[in-house]
């Protein structure tokens, strides 16, 4: 690989995201949204109910499917077709692939109920990734001894708490060695006390030099965890940059507005 | 029967004993408890085909092509609103004749049907001859059908009951749109399916007791034929009027499968509910 070749590699953002819209119904909830994450970089996602971070997480992996605009993972475009409302996913054989590197995380968990808590980190691996399952299982319960749910592994998802629950979706999330996690308001659902141990994993993560997506209401968090804080407000970036820029020198009066609000922490 | 008892035995029974033994376990009650085995049969094939039908049913149901889709509503609703005995009449019928149809159509000639007296089949090589097995086949068939439809019904349900954000966590984690059907969808649907499957399971086991309509010598056959009033010229009146005492060993028969099937249900719902009903969790 030439010099140039080489810089060029690792230039590529992990996740790149241009010009993103997307509306449901006549309400336009993405207006245009560009952002890229590069290898390693923590990212979170900031804004009020309703500003389309959410949304924009779940174009990353095609949960939703943009109007317009395009998604890149390691440089490579993500193909849809049609045009809205109908514009659909181009090719399933490659959003599989793509949605089997990343690694989502959900606010109210999602984990399969009727799959104990070692299965549930299991499946994906085995059956879409299809690796040996001795490998898979030695590395799943790994995993759930690193996150502090060890003890649980034969437990059903019902058996857990709201944070070994959200323990054992991170687990899920990491076991298919994830080229970026995503993860969606992971602690909206959680009590404070139990919050503060799903936090605690997520940050060691941030500390191992994973390439990560939050979409958070914990301020406090966002600045402690990221590397670049983005500000949504009605569909746009209103703001972005390192956490000193955005919560220390704030240029816009609306994110002001936003950090003043007294439910935020 | 009492000629296989060893003599000692034979000599240690009384006359009543001796005579209800011997009653009991003559030609014609030999010929009904055998009788069980239809039933049976036709319960079990009937109940194994209402469960795939009622799961291509409600895959239909689900479908995303609108055809599809319009063929999964038509069969629940249609076949759902045509009472069972009409059904049950109709289609082991209606499928003879459609087959004597198509027979007819390779190997009847012009003159043999016009040497045919019978309006139907065409010409007597046509003709389908159906036995007890036929009739059984087709039976247990037409209750596939027909309690398909309601399983159908109840299958689509559960499967819409499945909360959708385990199915969106398995397409985030890339399964295909086949695997989260299968590996998510379906069985995680049970635990919703089953209380209202037992339901379809039981109207079809009730409804086992219309095989007598297509001339099979079922236990409702038997029942009734051997509680009337019973001659011989020989002996003259046997028994009078035991119609009620053959109902109720009937009845007993249906409680006892109605009990097993229960029994049956709570160990598939125990497995099925595992992780996710309140009352396995602990």
């Amino acid at each position: 690989m030439s010099q140039a070749q080489a810089v060029e590699t690792a230039a590529t953002p992990v996740v790149e995201i241009r010009d993103l819209h997307k509306s449901f119904g006549a309400l336009e909830v993405l207006k245009g949204v560009s952002f890229s994450a590069a290898e390693g970089e923590v990212i979170s996602l900031i804004g009020s109910s309703g500003s389309g971070k959410s949304t924009l997480l779940r174009c990353i992996n095609m949960l939703e499917v943009p109007d317009s605009g395009a998604v890149f993972i390691d440089g490579e475009e993500i193909r849809l077709r049609g045009q809205p409302p109908h514009r659909a996913i181009a090719d399933e054989r490659q959003i599989r692939h793509i949605r089997s590197e990343l690694g989502m995380v959900f606010q109210s968990f999602n984990l399969w109920t009727h799959l104990s808590v070692l299965d549930n980190v299991m499946e994906a691996p085995l059956h879409v990734q299809k690796r040996p399952r001795a490998e898979v299982e030695a590395e799943a319960r790994a995993l759930l001894e690193k996150v502090g749910i060890g003890a649980k592994a034969d437990s059903y998802p019902a058996q857990l708490s709201g944070g070994q629950q959200q323990r054992a979706a991170i687990a899920r999330a990491l076991c298919i060695r994830p080229r970026v996690m995503l993860f969606d308001e992971p602690t909206s659902a959680l009590d404070p006390e139990l919050e503060v141990e799903v936090l605690r994993v997520i940050k060691l993560l941030a500390d191992e030099g994973r390439t990560m997506i939050l979409v958070t209401h914990d301020m406090d968090f966002a600045r402690t965890v990221s590397d670049r804080v983005i500000f949504l407000h009605q569909g746009l970036v209103e703001e972005e940059g390192t956490p000193e820029e955005v919560f220390g020198a704030t240029r816009s009066a609306r994110l002001r507005q936003f950090l003043s609000a007294g439910d935020h922490r | 029967m009492l000629d296989l008892l060893p003599e000692w035995m034979r000599d240690g029974l009384g006359d009543d004993a001796a005579f209800w033994i011997g009653y009991l376990t003559n030609g014609k009650h030999l010929a009904w408890y055998a009788s069980f085995q239809f039933t049976i049969f036709a319960a079990l094939i009937g109940g194994a085909l209402a469960l795939v039908f009622g799961l291509v049913g409600a895959s239909l149901k689900n479908a995303r092509f609108l055809p599809l889709r319009a063929v999964g509503d038509f069969y629940s609703a249609i076949v759902r609103g045509v009472p069972d005995v009409l059904f049950f009449l109709f289609f082991p019928l209606a499928f003879e004749q459609t087959v004597e149809w198509f027979v007819s159509s390779r190997v009847c000639t012009p003159d043999s049907i016009a040497a045919s007296v019978a309006p139907w089949p065409p010409c007597p090589q046509a003709n389908w001859f159906l036995g007890t097995t036929e009739y059984l086949l087709l039976a247990s068939v037409s209750l596939g059908l027909v309690y398909g439809a309601f399983a159908t019904n109840v299958i689509h349900g559960a499967m819409r009951a499945v909360p959708q954000g385990q199915l969106e966590a398995a397409r985030a984690y890339g399964f295909s749109a086949a695997q989260v059907r299968w590996r998510f969808q379906i069985r995680q649907m049970w635990v919703y399916a089953l209380p209202g499957l037992s339901n379809v399971w039981l109207l079809l086991v009730k409804a086992t007791s219309l095989l007598s309509l297509l001339q099979i010598a079922d236990i409702v056959l038997w029942a009734d034929r051997l509680g009337a009033p019973n001659f011989l010229p020989a002996v003259g009146l046997v028994h009078p009027d035991w119609r009620w005492r053959y109902y109720l060993a009937l009845l007993v028969f249906y409680i006892l499968v109605t009990w097993l099937s229960e029994k049956g249900f709570e160990a598939l719902m125990r497995r099925a509910g595992r992780g996710v009903l309140a009352e396995v969790r602990r």
